[in-house]
């Protein structure tokens, strides 16, 4: 059997304090994987890029209509009687849940031109920034299911913010493919239900449908398109032109170290000298 | 004593139920509470009687699936027995009937008023056959006699309702591998013939049974999974040798809130994000020494300053990291109160750990991650497919790892506020009962500190 675990010295900071652990989330010194750590930094507030007023995003989701009620699935919490349980009394519930509202859906597609978000990175940022969500990736696409006043809020900021590009993520709830196609002429990406299209006029997307591609009354604007120069900026991919293969170097060391880890510790457990080298 | 590792169990309002406990007193092998929780699993059935006398009425037998139950109505074949005003009389029947002799052990026991029957066979019965089936064989056998004693049936005038008697104990069987999906004479386990692998049997329980057994109290519910999960491992040979201490240290973490970890965690982390709990994970494991950071260079320290950490103990590790997923999962359900995004922080809780650590495995090795995934394609509209609670823990979509992911469903599946359709009131009525008629099933963590408490002065 393994040694017993010894009592490592405690971290201390200043006055004898106990030194709180800084999160570290993701590796690389690199442009790209600065972005990927960003997003995933909750302590780093999400740019603001363009506003998008209450009612239209509503209007957006198709979940309700402007300035209906929430529907709820169950009474509120405060009248609901349930079973003794001390943990439901210690985590804090969210205002939607708190409510008894429904479970509402938003789903996002990313281009892979130079994308602000990508499928892969949406859990891990969701995951470190918002409470109570339940989201689940498929070829493509990420969904993201809360409480539906949780939902609006946080589909908010993230279409406001700087992980939302209108030319190169989208809404879609339902026929999502496109992600992998070139660019349309107008610089958007693809979409099989023309959910959206460029104005000329203003030089900003705007949708005529909403994500379940019914048609809309009003046509809503999402904003202008990042241009190209920007978009790489704010690249999550790693790519010839943003940044280059070598820059991978840490990323590539902790993926080869925890798969290497994974099936050493799946085969025997008290390998631990083999499960980690280092 | 093989290992030197030694927990104190709390309980869910954070008091000490047993302390310095070895983790050997932990397992399904060594544990007084777990062996007679096994014992009685497989010598218990559940008989509806009232279910009986309505299927034998309306001739509604020979279902095929569970949502159902009236796909075939034989009404011409029915006849009417007075079964629940006699249950007291089957009752005694089927003891004498089924005892293989006096006072050995053998039990029926009314509950819901004659509604139903608990026949529990004696251990001398289950020690003489290969495994359970008498559980279901001898009692719907027995039954049928004293049905057929009770409304007079003769194979010369009553073929038919013979006949549909047989197909109301039994369904299909034996043209079926097992019997119908909500028969009349069922066990807590699923029938022998049923198993999809062997030594799955102890992880055929629906996730929905082991919440209402537990009165949707999340740490109960949390031990009660661990005990069938870990009888299940135990099994099919994956605690054997090597991977002995890995699952004990990983269970009494995750499932017996061994040195109050689980807790801790989910008290810090009240009003935090499942990230939150992934850090709160890394600085105890630092500060409790399970992980190191061995020099202040590279490789130890990476150019862009992020740190790989290293094991002291791998089994340890793991341990840490799949009772701060059970955590995630609570902290994340807890505010949404749903059960349907515990299968989301499964998928990616490994990932970002991974990523967190430095490159350090995920729980379970990564199997937790990866049957997340697949758990979340089939609890989601992405692939369609049922709720949560509706699985059992041996699924061919759950039952890829060792024990330590369903415990965290059953816990999120507590906190659900009522989002399901497959909700334990809907699927598992009969669980609540059983729970009250049965006092062994209750308070389940408390039970496993006590018994390992008693016996650790023997390892």
């Amino acid at each position: 059997m393994a040694e017993p675990v010894k009592k490592a010295k405690k971290q201390r900071g200043k006055k004898g304090k106990k030194a709180k652990y800084k999160s570290q989330i993701y590796p690389g010194a690199d442009k790209v994987s600065y972005r990927r750590r960003r997003a995933c930094d909750k302590t780093k507030k999400l740019t603001k890029f363009r506003s998008i007023p209450d009612d239209n995003l509503v209007l957006l989701l198709g979940h309700r209509f402007k300035g209906e009620s929430y529907v709820s699935v169950h009474p509120p919490l405060d009248e609901l009687i349930e079973k003794y349980d001390p943990i439901k009394e210690i985590v804090q519930p969210t205002p939607g849940a708190r409510a008894g509202d429904r479970i509402r859906f938003v789903q996002f597609t990313d281009s892979m031109h130079y994308p602000p978000m990508a499928p892969w990175l949406r859990p891990r940022m969701y995951f470190a920034r918002f409470r109570g969500i339940d989201t689940m990736v498929y070829s493509g696409r990420q969904l993201l299911e809360m409480r539906e006043r949780d939902l609006e809020a946080t589909t908010k900021q993230l279409l406001e913010s700087e992980v939302f590009d209108p030319a190169r993520s989208a809404v879609r709830g339902i026929t999502v493919h496109g992600h992998a196609l070139r660019l349309d002429e107008d610089g958007l990406m693809f979409d099989a239900r023309r959910r959206y299209k460029l104005d000329n006029e203003t030089g900003e997307v705007v949708y005529t449908k909403n994500q379940h591609a019914d048609v809309l009354d009003v046509p809503l604007s999402v904003g202008r398109p990042l241009t190209e120069r920007e978009a790489r900026g704010h690249d999550v991919t790693y790519r010839w032109d943003v940044a280059s293969f070598k820059s991978r170097t840490e990323v590539m060391s902790v993926i080869s170290r925890y798969s290497t880890a994974r099936i050493i510790a799946g085969f025997n457990p008290d390998m631990t000298e083999l499960i980690d080298t280092l | 004593m093989k290992y030197d590792d030694k927990v104190t169990l709390y309980n869910d309002e954070g008091k000490v139920l047993a302390e310095d406990v070895p983790i050997e007193a932990l397992s399904p092998m060594k544990n007084p509470y777990m062996g007679e929780m096994y014992v009685t699993f497989k010598r218990t059935s559940i008989i509806d009687l009232a279910k009986l006398e309505k299927i034998l009425r309306d001739g509604t037998v020979g279902w095929m699936t569970t949502v159902g139950q009236d796909e075939i109505k034989m009404p011409w074949y029915g006849f009417r027995v007075k079964l629940i005003e006699d249950a007291g009389h089957i009752a005694d029947e089927l003891k004498k009937m089924l005892q293989t002799k006096d006072d050995d052990g053998t039990e029926v026991t009314l509950i819901s008023g004659g509604n139903a029957l608990i026949v529990q066979l004696s251990e001398e019965m289950l020690r003489r056959s290969a495994d359970y089936s008498p559980a279901i064989t001898s009692t719907g056998v027995a039954l049928g006699q004293i049905v057929s004693k009770m409304a007079d049936l003769s194979p010369i005038d009553h073929p038919h309702r013979l006949g549909l008697l047989k197909a109301a104990l039994f369904g299909r069987y034996p043209q079926t591998v097992s019997t119908s999906p909500g028969n009349v004479v069922s066990t807590l386990i699923k029938p022998p013939s049923a198993l999809e692998g062997m030594g799955t049997a102890f992880r055929t329980m629906m996730i929905n049974h082991v919440v209402a057994l537990a009165n949707h109290r999340t740490l109960d519910a949390v031990a009660l999974a661990t005990i069938l999960e870990q009888g299940g491992q135990y099994e099919m040979g994956n605690s054997i040798g090597w991977y002995e201490r890995n699952q004990l240290l990983t269970s009494a973490f995750q499932g017996f809130n061994a040195n109050n970890l689980v807790l801790d965690m989910i008290k810090e982390n009240a009003s935090g994000t499942v990230q939150d709990v992934l850090v709160y994970l890394i600085g105890r494991a630092l500060e409790d020494g399970v992980i190191t950071l061995k020099g202040d260079r590279y490789p130890y320290v990476q150019p862009s300053g992020y740190k790989l950490y290293s094991l002291t103990d791998y089994p340890k590790w793991n341990a840490y990291a799949c009772a701060s997923q059970l955590a995630a999962v609570i902290v994340n359900s807890g505010a949404a109160r749903n059960v349907q995004s515990s299968s989301a922080v499964l998928a990616y809780y490994g990932d970002m750990l991974a990523f967190e650590a430095g490159g350090l495995p995920d729980p379970d090795a990564g199997r937790s991650m990866g049957v997340g995934l697949g758990f979340g394609f089939y609890t989601h509209g992405l692939y369609g497919g049922a709720g949560p609670g509706a699985f059992t823990m041996e699924h061919v979509i759950t039952r890829s790892n060792s024990g330590f992911l369903t415990p965290c469903t059953v816990a999120a599946m507590c906190l659900d506020a009522g989002t399901q359709i497959f909700k334990p009131s809907v699927t598992s009525g009969l669980y609540y009962v059983l729970r009250e008629a049965m006092p062994l099933l209750k308070d389940p963590l408390k039970k496993v500190a006590e018994a390992a408490e008693s016996v650790k002065g023997d390892i």
